[in-house]
């Protein structure tokens, strides 16, 4: 019986910290996830995939600490896969444009649509570093260690996206 | 002391500009290439053209009033995203049945390989209310209706984990929407061994 019972108290603080977990980071992570995708749909597709990943750890192993990097940096790798694959499926003979219609009318702003539009043209390691630092608010120190790399390529990672970002306003504006 | 630095390491400054890490030594490094460096004046831009640059991200994320409602995706898919539970739960029948000595055959379709998860975590997903829509490009939308049926034969190449890297169209259905559907929904899913 005592067995039993700390299984279900071992589930019980799982689910609890998980629970936590979501409370606090659903919002932003989704959102994250979104610009880096370019899909609502998909990004809470992926956001679940990512909490379902924290809970099996936590279960696992409850004295585990999980941080909103680790969330962070699990969506990340799920994103980038997410991206790759279907950079991979741009081989076929189709290549639809990137679906807006899952964004708000309300946050169709310049700036918005300059940042997306942006991100589509980046590889997913420099949208990762651009989105982790100045949307999410890592320093690059913090994003280099979510993306296993050095603050020195985080960095250069984020002039490279900034200076995709600036042609595309230069264009907007030229438009 | 200040040396000159290369177009490379003028790249990591303006990103250090950009995150506003930089000191004073690395500002002035900066600009001192600039002074000589017209290409990176016209690629880089200046300080505050990185900084004017940058701001976007925020304003963008700022501006944002999308909150992620898993409740609402939940209502609009609930028959597609109860399938894993449904598969969950009777998983656990199957099981119970078994233990009480009489034997239940689950249905062949219950439970989706590509969701291995178990009543614990269906429990808990249920009630974190996490559940989300299925992938759009798993949908089966492109097709048209009452167009005649079609065939896609597809090449798929899937790595030791079960996880799909790439699927190209061997034998095309003629209809590229089809193709693509196919391809997407395919490399949605995990394999496992037998």
């Amino acid at each position: 019986m005592d067995g039993v019972r700390v299984e279900a108290n071992r589930v019980a603080s799982a689910q609890a910290r998980v629970e936590a977990l979501v409370l606090e980071y659903q919002t932003k992570l989704t959102r994250y996830v979104r610009r880096m995708v370019g899909d609502a749909e998909a990004a809470l597709d992926l956001t679940q995939d990512v909490f379902l990943s924290a809970h099996r750890m936590l279960q696992a192993d409850p004295h585990r600490k999980l941080s909103g990097g680790w969330l962070y940096r699990a969506a990340t790798n799920a994103g980038i896969s997410f991206l790759r694959r279907r950079k991979i499926l741009r081989i076929l003979p189709l290549d639809r444009e990137l679906d807006r219609s899952t964004w708000r009318v309300d946050e169709r702003s310049a700036a918005s649509l300059d940042l997306q539009a942006a991100l589509g043209h980046l590889a997913p390691e420099q949208s990762a570093a651009l989105l982790l630092t100045s949307y999410a608010g890592y320093s690059s120190s913090e994003a280099a260690a979510i993306l296993g790399t050095t603050s020195d390529a985080v960095r250069q990672r984020v002039c490279r996206a900034m200076r995709v970002l600036r042609r595309v306003m230069q264009e907007e504006r030229n438009s | 002391m200040m040396g000159r630095v290369d177009c490379a390491r003028a790249e990591r400054l303006a990103g250090t500009i950009a995150l506003a890490e930089a000191s004073d030594e690395q500002r002035d490094l900066y600009r001192a290439h600039l002074a000589g460096c017209q290409r990176c004046v016209d690629d880089l831009g200046g300080e505050r053209e990185i900084e004017r640059t940058i701001a976007v991200v925020a304003r963008a994320r700022d501006a944002e009033s999308w909150e992620p409602d898993f409740r609402a995706a939940f209502a609009k898919g609930k028959k597609r995203r109860f399938a894993w539970i449904y598969g969950a739960v009777l998983a656990v029948a199957a099981v119970v049945a078994l233990a009480g000595g009489r034997l239940m055959q689950a249905p062949q379709s219950a439970a989706p390989a590509a969701h291995a998860i178990s009543s614990q975590e269906a429990q808990a997903i249920a009630a974190l209310n996490t559940q989300t829509a299925p992938r759009r490009e798993g949908r089966a939308e492109s097709l048209k209706f009452g167009s005649p049926a079609l065939s896609t034969s597809i090449v798929l190449r899937v790595d030791g984990r079960g996880e799909p890297m790439r699927c190209t169209i061997a034998h095309s259905s003629g209809d590229p929407a089809l193709d693509e559907s196919i391809c997407r929904t395919a490399m949605h899913a995990r394999y496992l061994r037998r």
